[in-house]
C-alpha cells in the first residue's frame, strides 16, 4: 500500500511543526489578549438570564384593581389573581420559575393607580363596575399590546369572573359554580415530535445555541485561517522555507502547520467552555444569592454530548479550513497579500456561514439534510442539526467520515500547491498559476 | 559509490533552466559547482535534494534515486539565509535537528559543541534576530549538519563572511570530509575553491561547460603559465627588471618567443600565457641570455579563475562582481584596492 504511505509518513515530523506552531502561537501576547476576551465574553454571555432576570424581565406582573361592587361574593382581585395564575402556569408548564406570575393588589385610587402604570410601576389598572345591565364592566389600563399574552390572560380572567357573578345573580349554588369552572381534560399530540420541540421552551436556548456555535465557527475558521496563511507566507518571506523544505515534506509541514494552530484553537475552545461553565455555577449561586429560591437556571440541550460532538465538528471544520488557507499562504511571499489570496477562501466560509442561518429555521428540510453531509458545509451544518433536530446515528458517522475524505483530499491538492507555492517568489498567485500548481510536477 | 547527477533538464513555464546538466561526485570529496548568477546551480541543488523534480534526467546516491532516500541523508545550506527570528539559537537548532530525527539532548549537545568551535557559545539562548548575519550565517551551518548527513550541499557558504569566519568556515568543511562526507558547494570566490575543491563542475545557461578533478580541468586549457620577476646588476628590483625609460617596449623580447603572451605586467612580476606546444623554459633562458638575475619564475596551471572567465566569458564575470560588490565588504574592499592600483599606475 504504497499510495497510503504519505499518510503515514506525517508523523513525527508534522508532530515537531505543529508543537513549534503551538507553543510560537499560544504563548504571544495576542494570542493571551484574545483568549481571555473571547472568555470573558462566553462568561457574560452565560449570565446574561441571572442579569435579565435581576433587571427584571423575569418580575412577576403586578395589576391593579379598582372596584366599585358592593354586591360581589368573592373578592375579587384574589379571584382575578388566582385565575390568572392557574392559567399562566398551565400555558407555561416547566419553565422553571417559582412563584406567582401575577400579583393583583386592591386600589382604592385610581388616579395616582394609572399614573404609577404610565411610570412603569404598575403593569395594569384593572377597573371594576356595574353596567346597566347588571353585568360586570371591565376597564383595563395598561401598555400592554392589543396581542399580548397578558392581555389574553387578563381578559381571560375577567370573563370568569363575570360569567361567576351571573351564575351568582342566577341563584346558582356556589358548589355547582366551582364545577363549572373546573379545568377540562385537553392533551395536545403533537403529530411530528420534533417539530414540535420548535414550540416548547427548549428550542429558543438551542437556538441559541447553534447559533453560537456557528458564529464560533466561523470565526475561529477566519482568525486561525489568516494565521495559518500569514505564518506559512512569514516563513517564505523569511526565507525559513528553503531550509524547512529540505528537512521536511510538503505535507509534513502544512499538516503540522494546520494541527498546531487546530491545538491553539481547540485550547481556546475549551477556555471558553470552561468560562461557560463556571458561569453557569456562578449563575447558580449568584441566583440563589439575589433573587432566593431555587433560581438555578440550566440551559436545557447542554449536554456533554452536544458539546463533545461540537468540538469534534469544530476541530474536524477547522482542519479541514485551515489545510486550504495554509496552501493559499504558500502562493504569496509577502504579508500584504494574504488577504488578497485568502479572499476566496473566506467567501467558501462565509458560504457555509450564511447558509446554516437559513438552515436553521428549516432544519429538517431536505437540502439541510443532503448539505450537512457536504465536506466545508457540514462543519456549519451538523452540530446544527444535534440540538435542532435529532439525527441518527448513521449520519454522525457519515457526516464525520465525509469531513475527514474532505480533510484528507484537501491535504492532498494543498501539499501540491504547497510544495509549488513555497519555492515561487514574486509571481502574481493566479488561479491558473495554481491549478499548474497541483497538476504539474514540482 | 557516488553522487550521479544523470543528464537533468529542467523547465519553467518557457526558461530552460537546466539542459542535460550531468556530473559525478566521488564520497568524501569536496565539490565545488561554479557558474554566474542564473546559471543554474540552485535549481541543480533543489533537484539533488529532490526539493524540485527534473522534467528528464536521474539523481542517485550510492546506487539508490534521491527520491527514495530519507532526508536526513542532506544537509541543505540555502543561498538565502533565513531561521526563525523570534526563536532562541538552540531552539531552532533543536527543531531542526528534530525534522531529521535526532534526538533532543544529542542534539542539544551537538549543537553546543559546535557553537563553541564556531567560537558563539554565547549565543545559546539568544534570539536568532539579535545575532549578526555572518553569525546568523553560522547558526545555518550548523542547522545544517547537526543530523550528520552523508551529503553537505551547500549554496554560497562563504558569501557574506569576514575572513575569521571564511577560515572558521574551511576548518569545519575538511573536519567534515575527514569523517568522510560529501562535500558540494557552490561559490563566486575562486580561491575558495582552489584552496578546498578536489572537483569541479561549471555551469553556464543550464549546461555544463567544463567538469572534472581541478587539475585535469586545469591541464586541459592546454597551456601553463609562466610568473617570472627580475633584478638588474644594480639591484633595482622590477617586474621583468627593466628600468622606467624602457616600460612599454622593453618587454617586447617576451613577447618574441614563439607560443608565449604576456598577460600581465606587473611591478613584482610579469605573468605570461605559454600555449602547449612552447617550452617554458626557454623563456627562463632568454631572461638568463640578458644578463638580469632571475628572482622569481614559475611554472602553474590557468588559475580557475581564468577559466571560469574564459568558459563562461568576460560579461558573465563581471555581472557576477558586480552583484558580489553590492552583497560584500569584502569585496568592496577588494574593489578599493583594485581603485588604488589604477590610481598607482
Amino acid at each position: 500500500m504504497k499510495r497510503l504511505t504519505w499518510i503515514t509518513d506525517l508523523f513525527p515530523n508534522a508532530y515537531y511543526v505543529a508543537r513549534r506552531e503551538y507553543l510560537i502561537r499560544t504563548r504571544s501576547r495576542t494570542f493571551a489578549i484574545l483568549t481571555i476576551g473571547i472568555a470573558l465574553v462566553g462568561l457574560a454571555l452565560t449570565l446574561l438570564p441571572l442579569g435579565i432576570r435581576l433587571i427584571g424581565g423575569d418580575k412577576p406582573s403586578r395589576i391593579a384593581v379598582y372596584s366599585t361592587l358592593t354586591n360581589l361574593s368573592v373578592d375579587p382581585a384574589t379571584t382575578l389573581q388566582a385565575s390568572l395564575n392557574a392559567s399562566s402556569a398551565s400555558d407555561q408548564s416547566g419553565s422553571g420559575s417559582s412563584g406567582p406570575r401575577y400579583i393583583l393588589v386592591p386600589t382604592s385610587n385610581p388616579a395616582s393607580a394609572k399614573d404609577e402604570v404610565s411610570s412603569d410601576k404598575l403593569d395594569g389598572l384593572l377597573s371594576l363596575s356595574r353596567a346597566t345591565d347588571g353585568d360586570i364592566a371591565f376597564d383595563y389600563f395598561s401598555k400592554d399590546s392589543p396581542t399580548s399574552q397578558r392581555l389574553a390572560l387578563v381578559r381571560q380572567a375577567a370573563g370568569s369572573l363575570a360569567v361567576a357573578d351571573r351564575l351568582q345573580r342566577a341563584g346558582v349554588p356556589a358548589a355547582d359554580r366551582g364545577r363549572i369552572f373546573a379545568p377540562t381534560a385537553f392533551v395536545a399530540t403533537p403529530a411530528d415530535p420534533v417539530a414540535a420541540r420548535r414550540n416548547q421552551d427548549q428550542f429558543v436556548p438551542s437556538y441559541i445555541l447553534a447559533t453560537v456555535f456557528v458564529i464560533l465557527m466561523f470565526m475561529a475558521i477566519q482568525v486561525y485561517g489568516n494565521w495559518v496563511a500569514a505564518s506559512v507566507a512569514e516563513e517564505k518571506n523569511s526565507r525559513v522555507m528553503e531550509l524547512l523544505i529540505s528537512a521536511a515534506t510538503p505535507r509534513q509541514l502544512l499538516f503540522g502547520k494546520v494541527l498546531g494552530n487546530g491545538a491553539a484553537g481547540l485550547t481556546q475552545y475549551l477556555v471558553v467552555l470552561v468560562a461557560a461553565a463556571v458561569g453557569f455555577i456562578l449563575q447558580g449561586r449568584l441566583s440563589n444569592a439575589l433573587l432566593g429560591g431555587s433560581g438555578a437556571t440550566t440551559i436545557p440541550g447542554v449536554t456533554p454530548f452536544v458539546l463533545g460532538w461540537f468540538g469534534v465538528f469544530f476541530v474536524t471544520g477547522f482542519i479541514e479550513y485551515t489545510i486550504l488557507y495554509a496552501a493559499a499562504g504558500s502562493m504569496v511571499s509577502r504579508q500584504e497579500d494574504v488577504q488578497q489570496i485568502a479572499g476566496p477562501l473566506t467567501f467558501l466560509g462565509l458560504g457555509g456561514y450564511l447558509l446554516s442561518f437559513l438552515a436553521i429555521n428549516v432544519i429538517d428540510a431536505g437540502w439541510v439534510r443532503i448539505l450537512s453531509f457536504v465536506p466545508f458545509i457540514s462543519p456549519f451544518f451538523f452540530p446544527a442539526r444535534i440540538v435542532l433536530s435529532d439525527p441518527a446515528p448513521w449520519e454522525y458517522a457519515l457526516s464525520l467520515a465525509l469531513t475527514l475524505v474532505g480533510i484528507l483530499g484537501g491535504l492532498w491538492v494543498a501539499a501540491r500547491i504547497y510544495a509549488a507555492g513555497v519555492l515561487l517568489y514574486g509571481q502574481r498567485p493566479t488561479i491558473r498559476a495554481m491549478w499548474r500548481a497541483t497538476v504539474e510536477q514540482r | 559509490m557516488s553522487l550521479v547527477v544523470d543528464r537533468i533538464s529542467k523547465s519553467f513555464g518557457p526558461v530552460r533552466a537546466l539542459d542535460g546538466i550531468s556530473f559525478s561526485v566521488e564520497p568524501g570529496r569536496i565539490f565545488g559547482l561554479l557558474g554566474a548568477n542564473g546559471a543554474g546551480k540552485t535549481t541543480t541543488m533543489r533537484i539533488v535534494l529532490d526539493i524540485l523534480r527534473p522534467d528528464s534526467g536521474a539523481v542517485t546516491w550510492q546506487g539508490t534515486a534521491n527520491a527514495e532516500l530519507p532526508r536526513r541523508t542532506w544537509g541543505y545550506l540555502p543561498e538565502e539565509r533565513g531561521l526563525y527570528p523570534r526563536m532562541k539559537v538552540i531552539d531552532v537548532l533543536r527543531f531542526f535537528a528534530a525534522l531529521y530525527g535526532v534526538p533532543d539532548a544529542d542534539a542539544t549537545a551537538e549543537a553546543e559543541d559546535w557553537l563553541e568551535r564556531f567560537r558563539v557559545p554565547e549565543y545559546r539562548d539568544r534570539k536568532v534576530e539579535e545575532l549578526s548575519k555572518g553569525n546568523q550565517q553560522k547558526i545555518q551551518f550548523i542547522a545544517a549538519i547537526l543530523h550528520d548527513p552523508a551529503v553537505l550541499i551547500m549554496d554560497e557558504p562563504f558569501s557574506g563572511l569576514d575572513p575569521v569566519n571564511v577560515q572558521l568556515l574551511k576548518e569545519a568543511f575538511l573536519e567534515m570530509r575527514d569523517r568522510g562526507k560529501t562535500l558540494i558547494f557552490s561559490t563566486h570566490q575562486m580561491e575558495q575553491v582552489e584552496e578546498l575543491c578536489e572537483a569541479i563542475t561549471i555551469i553556464d545557461r543550464g549546461r555544463v561547460v567544463e567538469s572534472g578533478p581541478l587539475r585535469e580541468v586545469k591541464r586541459r586549457m592546454g597551456r601553463q603559465v609562466v610568473r617570472l620577476a627580475m633584478e638588474q646588476a644594480d639591484g633595482a628590483a622590477s617586474g621583468a627588471g627593466l628600468a622606467e625609460a624602457e616600460r612599454g617596449d622593453g618587454l617586447g623580447w617576451i613577447e618574441e618567443i614563439p607560443g608565449v603572451t604576456l598577460t600581465r605586467r606587473g611591478e613584482d612580476y610579469v605573468e605570461m600565457h605559454v600555449a602547449s606546444g612552447a617550452d617554458p623554459e626557454s623563456i627562463l633562458q632568454a631572461a638568463l641570455a640578458r644578463g638580469d638575475r632571475v628572482t622569481r619564475f614559475e611554472i602553474a596551471d590557468p588559475s580557475l579563475e581564468e577559466i571560469f572567465i574564459e568558459r563562461v566569458g568576460h560579461r558573465a564575470i563581471e555581472e557576477e562582481r558586480h552583484l558580489a560588490g553590492g552583497r560584500q565588504e569584502r569585496d568592496a574592499s577588494a574593489a578599493e584596492s583594485a581603485q588604488e592600483e589604477v590610481a598607482a599606475r
